[in-house]
């Protein structure tokens, strides 16, 4: 009697185990960002984070069509414009909604939002690197919402792979190499997009 | 177990360790030095030792930069290193993947900005060591088997593989902003993973090799001797 109840548990630890193997794995990118180390413009911006970049998800499939990781980088998009938009601009305000933006006295509202997520993973590349690369759409308007520039930027992050580290480990890391690299970027090349210097310079 | 079999044990054993120990050494380095100027430096001067990051197809490794800059930090004439991750995130964002200076004008550019120049005054930057390279697994030959049974589980077969560490290390003098010189190591090395039973892995510490030497010949060089 009491084998059979042990029998029992045996087997619904390795249903459970198989059930576990066949699900989708979720990653959440956690990482510390730096503050930039440049010179501040001397500019006010808004700063308006739609849903769709604070709650942005990526979908990885196997090669046979399933669902294989969700990457969850939504938050970590937000806490790294809350660390770099401070840094290069006078002022910075964050806000809910376009409406409020009016009132607030700034130059400019600033609104990123994520266009393509792309994951190469080296059992499907048979490279020794995990690679993120990540499309962003950044836009810049008037307090009333005209529009000033719309720029694209790109990121790309990689991580050789390592021994006795998780895939999700791995993919967490090359997401956060991703993330610095918009931030250098961001910071480093705003006031060239030509939109941008042309706004500047008549401001 | 009586007398004649732990006899038998404890030699079989000191065998197997001789054996780990021979094959273990096996591993071959090579160094090569290329002075372009004269290098010196004084005691509140520091180093900073940063891997490149910029080819497609492989990275070299933080640990591989952080076992350089311990070494160089440690016994005669241990110099004072500055962390790679510390010194990125201070200078954040000159130093990524895809800004930081991949020649002399370029760093003479970046010190061009005030907040850069600040930042290395700081930290007191003398040199600037840029490691960039891999190590690559050749050869993979053997096969090894593991059953497990009720009687209990066991491993047989023999495998091996070749390890090649390539890196060069190129020395930039912050005060002249010029390259000083550059050093390359190649260290080589067969590993072994022989299974009676239990695997017993004897692998070749070629990239530990390639870092104790190549730190070695950088502090001299630094220093001038």
């Amino acid at each position: 009697m009491k084998n059979t109840g042990l029998n029992h548990k045996v087997l619904l630890l390795l249903f459970l185990f198989g059930l576990s193997s066949c699900g989708v794995s979720n990653v959440v990118i956690e990482g510390s960002f730096p503050t930039p180390n440049i010179n501040k413009m001397p500019v006010a911006i808004a700063v308006y984070y739609d849903d769709a970049l604070k709650d942005f998800a990526y979908l990885e499939y196997s090669e046979t069509g399933r669902e294989e990781y969700n990457i969850e980088s939504g938050k970590s998009h937000v806490q790294l414009f809350n660390v770099v938009l401070p840094a290069m601009f006078d002022r910075v305000v964050f806000v809910d909604s376009m409406e409020e933006v009016p009132t607030l006295g700034v130059d400019a509202i600033f609104a990123p939002a994520i266009e393509e997520f792309q994951l190469a993973l080296p059992a499907k590349t048979k490279l020794d690197v995990f690679e993120v690369w990540i499309k962003y759409n950044m836009r810049l308007l008037t307090p009333d919402g005209d529009y000033i520039a719309d720029w694209v930027l790109t990121s790309y992050g990689k991580t050789p792979t390592q021994t006795f580290r998780s895939i999700e480990a791995a993919i967490n890391d090359a997401a956060v190499v991703a993330l610095r690299d918009l931030a250098s970027s961001l910071a480093l090349s705003f006031d060239q997009v030509p939109e941008v210097r042309n706004w500047l310079n008549s401001r | 177990m009586n007398l004649y079999s732990l006899s038998k044990l404890s030699g079989i054993r000191q065998l197997l360790l001789v054996a780990l120990a021979l094959l273990a050494s096996c591993t071959s380095t090579t160094i090569d030095e290329f002075r372009q100027g004269e290098t010196g430096i004084g005691s509140a001067e520091t180093v900073v030792v940063l891997g490149r990051r910029q080819a497609s197809d492989y990275e070299t490794r933080a640990e591989f930069v952080s076992c350089v800059g311990e070494r160089m930090g440690r016994g005669e004439n241990a110099l004072t290193i500055v962390p790679e991750q510390e010194f990125v995130d201070a200078m954040f964002p000159w130093f990524e993947p895809r800004t930081a200076p991949l020649r002399t004008r370029d760093l003479e550019r970046l010190m061009a900005e005030n907040v850069v120049a600040e930042k290395m005054l700081d930290f007191g930057v003398r040199y600037i060591v840029w490691l960039d390279g891999h190590t690559e697994t050749t050869d993979r030959s053997g096969a090894i088997s593991c059953t497990i049974g009720p009687g209990g589980a066991g491993c047989f077969g023999f495998g091996s593989w070749e390890d090649d560490a390539n890196f060069d290390a190129r020395i930039w003098d912050v005060v002249s902003m010029t390259s000083v010189g550059t050093i390359s190591t190649d260290a080589t090395g067969q590993s072994y993973l022989p299974a009676l039973i239990i695997p017993i892995p004897l692998i070749a510490r070629v990239e530990a090799n390639a870092c104790s030497r190549l730190a070695d010949q950088l502090k001299s060089f630094v220093n001038g001797s």
